[in-house]
């Protein structure tokens, strides 16, 4: 017989779930150590980019490593800013709406990614972000460390 | 600048671009689409002696997701067989490459990707640095919403100038059967629709959408044969820009720029004003407007015209079927140069500028020069 | 300080999440659906007549529409196997049992099986085998529809009958 021109479609659901445990180096290491125990953020001053903050191993210029430690301020400007109206579930970091900002810190050269839970209505480029630090019990050595930004003032 | 092979695409065929296809696999999609591509090149399958596909595991979830196709685009007798993990403008500048170096004379270059399959949000998620950015979720459209945020600060831009050129488009996608969006709507009702990542609205963002599609190339010599009217590569670069997105420049692209200054210098042109049509591969309209700047193009908003028909296909605004979307873009310039674009054809277009981006805020963009004639002799 | 501490921590933990619905296609689904009543479909290439099982939408071998659907008998041969000798992860089939690829009467592809009732000794390529399917009201419309192939007990087959339908 033909084969028919429609068939009643058949699929399957299917999640598929990956654990993978990432190593990191030593200066992603180290970067992430600095904030679950010492609250601070350090970049890294990398030849050809200036002060790279969360900083890699290599400059992304042209892939020459080396570079000196240089701590930022947890205190930064906002370059670029996203309101996410409805989180979604398993990727989002947040159930209800929240905001995806780029926050150049003081002293850093580089934006880094974070985001914002509050008074997201006043949210601007331009506007004076803090970091906000997971309690001491909280921190596991990720970007996560920083719970949030927060608006100043 | 030395004298290379001349390449032409001397055909192209795809499926319907449809948010959902229940009925067909990804090669079942593919099938039809070889055979008509083929068909249109007046060849069969044993006439090429190339064959490379663009896709990406993770849309298609699952691993060696490529080698379902192989035998599709044809397994016998065997010929060289190539696949790149990204849209398939990249596909078919490998196959571009491979004739440059005379290793083949008669290619296909195949894009698809059962997109409705899986989540794009969780997919892209995975392009990004696992440590410093994907951990954060960050997904797509919330990057793209970061970049067109940084721009309109930038440029003055505002929500009824990205309304403005998402209706621009949504316009000439009504008239491009091939497309997905095939209705005009207005800026001011794209302005209506919700915040998805703000600044963009469900307006300003492509559908979710799947297709199958077969570009078919040859060199000078086989090419006269294959199509009434070849449309020949006069020049192509691609270049790619730093994965964190905090440490580029958002507001503009330098490197579709780069890309750009050195296809025209392979095409013997000046800029994008010696050309007649522009396809860009921009899925926002913030990206729209970074583009246009990269390459020298006016915004179009403010009364500001001129220059070359800038996304008669509607540009993936209307149709963005990943892994697709970059070829589709090459396809336009063919349709448009070889008389095949029926009611939104150009008249009298010679030369085509066509881009396709790749990777967050515009990581990495591809741009050719088209044209009707040879450009070396 | 000045510096960061000397000690890094040693990895993040990333757990990926990826959800799909994956579809299973016309010429699939008629063949899954087929199983639940015992019948067993394939397609033929419009070309060489060749006969695909799953079916198949085009050829792979002539590059031809096989849109063509028909039925194969449950029962055929065995063109190679193996014995399986270690417990795998998630299986609980009593040690040691057969995998076979079974040519099925009129297919010119295999299809992947066990062969039971037997000793795994007794298995050759080119052994007779018929299907033994789940009851009626067990079945699913999936490939645990055949439950495994048991041997008939015909001579076994010519190898040029079969070697190539691998």
């Amino acid at each position: 017989m033909k084969a028919p021109t429609s068939v009643e479609p058949m699929s399957q659901r299917m999640t598929v779930k990956f654990p993978y445990k990432r190593s990191t180096g030593e200066v992603t290491g180290r970067f992430l150590a600095g904030l679950k125990e010492q609250k601070k953020i350090w970049g890294r001053r990398i030849a050809g980019q200036g002060v790279v903050v969360p900083p890699n191993s290599y400059s992304e210029v042209d892939a020459k490593t080396g570079g000196e430690w240089v701590e930022v301020n947890d205190e930064g400007t906002v370059t670029a800013v996203g309101v996410v109206a409805k989180p979604v579930a398993d990727l989002h970091p947040s159930d209800t709406s929240f905001a995806y900002v780029l926050v150049k810190l003081d002293g850093a050269d580089t934006a880094m990614a974070h985001i914002v839970r509050d008074r997201l209505g006043e949210l601007r480029v331009g506007s004076r972000v803090k970091a906000v630090w997971a309690p001491d019990d909280e921190r596991k050595g990720t970007i996560r460390d920083i719970a949030c930004f927060q608006l100043i003032g | 600048m030395s004298k290379l092979r001349n390449v032409a695409i001397v055909g192209f065929a795809q499926a319907p671009i449809v948010a959902e296809n229940p009925h067909r696999t990804a090669p079942e999609m593919l099938y039809p689409v070889v055979r008509q591509a083929l068909a249109n090149a007046n060849v069969e399958r044993k006439d090429i002696d190339y064959q490379c596909a663009g896709s990406s595991d993770y849309v298609d979830g699952r691993a060696f997701s490529f080698s379902q196709v192989m035998e599709v685009m044809g397994a016998w007798p065997p010929v060289q067989d190539s696949h790149v993990e990204m849209d398939a403008a990249w596909a078919a500048h490998l196959v571009w490459v491979k004739m440059q170096a005379e290793e083949c004379d008669a290619a296909i270059v195949a894009g698809f990707g059962k997109v409705s399959e899986g989540s794009p949000m969780h997919v892209l998620n995975l392009q990004l640095d696992p440590f410093y950015h994907a951990s954060l979720g960050l997904d797509h459209v919330s990057t793209s919403a970061l970049q067109a945020s940084a721009y309109m600060a930038k440029s003055g831009v505002d929500d009824a100038g990205l309304a403005q050129v998402a209706a621009r488009n949504r316009a000439a996608g009504a008239k491009n059967p091939d497309t997905q969006l095939r209705q005009a709507v207005s800026a001011a009702e794209l302005q209506k629709t919700p915040f998805v990542t703000s600044p963009l609205r469900e307006g300003y963002l492509p559908p979710i959408g799947e297709t199958a599609t077969c570009l078919v190339l040859a060199a000078e010599g086989k090419a006269e044969k294959m199509c009434d009217r070849p449309v020949w590569i006069h020049g192509v670069d691609h270049r790619i820009e730093f994965q964190t997105i905090g440490a580029r420049d958002l507001t503009s692209s330098a490197s579709t720029k780069l890309a750009a200054k050195n296809a025209f210098e392979m095409a013997g042109v000046k800029g994008v004003n010696d050309a007649q049509v522009v396809e860009l591969g921009s899925t926002t309209p913030a990206e729209e407007l970074i583009l246009r700047d990269a390459l020298g193009l006016p915004s179009g908003l403010g009364g500001t015209s001129g220059g070359p028909v800038v996304n008669p296909s509607g540009s993936p605004l209307c149709a963005n079927p990943l892994m697709n979307t970059g070829l589709l873009r090459l396809a336009e310039g063919f349709r448009q140069l070889s008389g095949r674009a029926g009611e939104r054809g150009v008249a009298g277009a010679k030369r085509a500028v066509v881009h396709a981006s790749g990777g967050h805020c515009l990581q990495q963009n591809i741009v050719w020069v088209l044209g009707t004639e040879r450009r070396w002799t | 300080m000045n510096q960061p501490p000397e000690e890094r921590v040693k990895f993040i933990q990333t757990d990926l999440v990826l959800p799909y619905h994956y579809v299973a296609g016309d010429y699939k689904a008629l063949y899954l659906r087929a199983l639940k009543d015992k019948k067993i479909l394939g397609s033929k290439c419009s070309a060489t007549g060749k006969v695909f099982v799953p079916p198949l939408m085009s050829s792979p071998d002539a590059h031809a529409p096989c849109e063509e659907i028909v039925e194969l008998p449950d029962r055929g041969i065995v063109t190679t196997f193996c014995v399986v000798n270690v417990p795998v992860y998630g299986r609980d089939i009593e040690l040691p049992y057969v995998v076979a690829s079974v040519a099925l009467d009129g297919a010119d592809v295999s299809i992947y099986g066990l062969v039971q009732e037997c000793k795994p000794e007794d298995v050759e390529m080119g052994t007779r085998v018929q299907a033994v399917w789940r009851p009626d009201g067990e079945r699913q419309g999936d490939h645990s529809d055949i439950k495994y192939f048991k041997p008939t007990g015909e001579p076994k087959a010519p190898l040029e009958s079969f070697i190539h339908r691998l």
